[in-house]
């Protein structure tokens, strides 16, 4: 990836990684939200974070912010402790706000965001700031009459306002529609590709695919994948084999080997397998009349669910992921 | 702590452009004090002074007291509802800055809306004062407003947005009625004079009293206050650290 350090771009101290969890272990009374994390994340990197509610996202998140001390291991933030580099002004995050805007009342935007830069040392000029989050127009609108979306964009920009190293983001586009969306992560890339480091929680699996370097899936307080998009769809050995067979019978294409759901469409028949060869092979020898057969790897939302064992049949896909593990750990992208 | 200035200046000039709550500080007080001046004989005398001047105190501790309440406890039960504590949480203020902003923010306010009330009495209720004794009275009712800032911004953590409003409206005339800012304590039933001893509201416009009488302030007074300050600041930041590892558990 390019590290174009451009002028705006806050220096670096040391070549250390951006944050560093090492063996890290949290619980809420008898529940562990972080079960003996390890997790690197290198200078300029975009990560995402993946996983299903309660996998420790959210629990990781607040202890890299400092919000939280974590009962056992360490954790490093830019060299230093969280709430050091918190309170060196060189981190900046976006949390998740419930049902409020997560906005004072009574104050216009362009005041707002100058308080907020006064907080940091060597903060961005608040006229880059508005226009980076593309709010140059609403400067003088109060923080009240904002919609869901615009108010999202101010949260964005209280992020960057102090002109950060490493940013966080927890499920920042949860509101919007796709276009916001899409909009939302053309801002975000532009402001990563200075050479920060952006650490990010999502549900939108098209997103991932999109804006991050590497992601790193999380099940039950660890780490159960950690690649680039395509290492992480490699690893799952799902594959989906389709065919045109009229008047097929979904009960006797289940029998075939490797099958793991078989799914008929009218005269479409799609098949996820854990082994596709032998099915294929055992579809052959079945007798089945079938055409414009093909087989394709796992999409990005297939290899969630087979990672985090939300739906389908979670038992197996896990036997068969941690059969993998060691190939999927690719370490540090940069 | 540049950024702490920059802080209190946000908070303060927020304060001060809300046309409501500016208009409750400074309104409720004045108000009351031109409506209620003729209920008793402006120049009858009332503890070593006069009615004129006796209800400008009680009214401009009354309107400290209001300015108070409302800085912290409508505003601050909606910050926390809206997410806004939480995001200041994520920047290089300290945590503990919050909390003391925030009553840093209703003492500044607190000064004006002192300065108002006597202004009203001095155009309008006719009260004259020597110099020192205008500042000596603006000073002690200034300083003894302390626990009213804590007390608002206890009620902005205890209660949520829709509950700290009428709490803030029951304290604020709880707390001046039976702290004998309306009806002079003397004039009390006894059970209610033994009440008033218990309220800050009292031993605050008594302080006042004793300036304007030529007397010197109580430290008795001065104890009940200053008791009342530490207390509900230990009890506020026993909140915010409750609350703080809360929000984010």
């Amino acid at each position: 990836m390019s590290l174009r350090r451009g002028s705006t771009c806050p220096g670096s101290d040391g070549g250390g990684p951006a944050l560093q969890f090492s063996g890290v272990v949290h619980r809420y009374r008898s529940l562990v939200a972080l079960d003996h994390l390890d997790l690197e994340v290198a200078r300029g990197e975009t990560l995402a974070l993946l996983g299903p509610n309660g996998a420790g996202k959210s629990t990781a998140i607040s202890i890299l912010l400092g919000l939280q001390r974590p009962q056992e291991g360490h954790v490093s933030v830019l060299g230093t402790d969280p709430r050091s580099a918190m309170a060196s002004g060189k981190v900046g995050a976006m949390l998740q706000v419930g049902g409020g805007s997560g906005l004072p009342h009574g104050v216009k935007i362009g005041d707002l965001l100058t308080m907020t830069s006064r907080l940091y040392r060597n903060p961005s000029p608040v006229e880059r700031t508005l226009e980076r989050a593309g709010l140059t127009d609403l400067v003088d609108r109060p923080t009240q009459r904002l919609s869901g979306g615009q108010a999202q964009r101010v949260r964005f920009a209280l992020a960057i306002v102090g002109d950060p190293e490493l940013v966080f983001l927890d499920e920042p586009t949860i509101a919007m529609d796709v276009e916001g969306r899409r909009n939302f992560w053309a801002m975000m890339r532009c402001f990563s590709e200075e050479g920060r480091t952006v650490v990010f929680a999502t549900h939108h699996l098209d997103e991932v695919d999109a804006v991050a370097d590497r992601i790193v899936v999380m099940r039950r307080g660890s780490v159960v994948a950690n690649g680039a998009a395509c290492t992480i769809k490699a690893a799952v050995p799902t594959r989906r084999v389709r065919f045109a067979s009229p008047g097929a019978d979904p009960v006797r294409l289940r029998e075939l080997d490797g099958v793991n759901a078989a799914c008929v469409r009218g005269s479409e028949v799609v098949l996820d397998s854990l082994d596709a060869d032998a099915t294929v092979r055992s579809l052959v020898a079945s007798g089945v009349a079938f055409s414009d057969i093909e087989v394709t790897g796992a999409d990005l939302e297939q290899a969630f669910v087979a990672l985090t064992g939300d739906l389908a049949d979670a038992h197996t896909v896990d036997d068969a992921v941690a059969s993998r593990r060691p190939s999927v750990q690719t370490g540090s992208a940069a | 702590m540049t950024g702490l200035g920059a802080f209190l200046r946000f908070e303060v000039l927020r304060l001060s452009r809300n046309v409501r709550y500016v208009g409750i500080s400074v309104g409720f007080p004045v108000v009351f004090y031109t409506l209620f001046l003729h209920n008793e004989h402006p120049a009858a005398h009332i503890a070593g002074t006069t009615w004129r001047t006796y209800f400008m105190v009680s009214m401009a501790s009354f309107g400290a007291m209001v300015a108070s309440l409302n800085a912290g406890g409508t505003r601050l039960a909606s910050e926390r509802a809206s997410g806004w504590t939480r995001q200041l949480r994520v920047t290089p203020l300290p945590a503990w800055s919050y909390v003391t902003t925030k009553i840093a923010a209703s003492m500044v306010i607190a000064l004006p809306v002192i300065a108002v009330v006597e202004l009203t009495g001095l155009l309008f209720g006719g009260v004259r004062l020597g110099l020192g004794t205008w500042m000596a009275l603006t000073a002690v009712l200034w300083v003894s407003a302390l626990p009213f800032a804590a007390l608002g911004v206890l009620v902005g953590f205890v209660a949520s947005s829709e509950t700290a409003y009428p709490l803030v409206t029951a304290l604020m005339f709880l707390l001046s009625f039976f702290g004998g800012l309306f009806t002079p304590v003397g004039d009390l039933p006894v059970v209610l004079r033994h009440v008033a001893s218990f309220l800050p509201s009292y031993h605050d416009a008594s302080l006042g009293w004793a300036v304007v009488a030529g007397r010197p302030p109580g430290f008795g007074d001065a104890g009940v206050l200053l008791g009342y300050a530490v207390l509900l600041g230990l009890v506020v930041t026993w909140r915010h650290r409750v609350e703080d590892s809360r929000a984010f558990a």
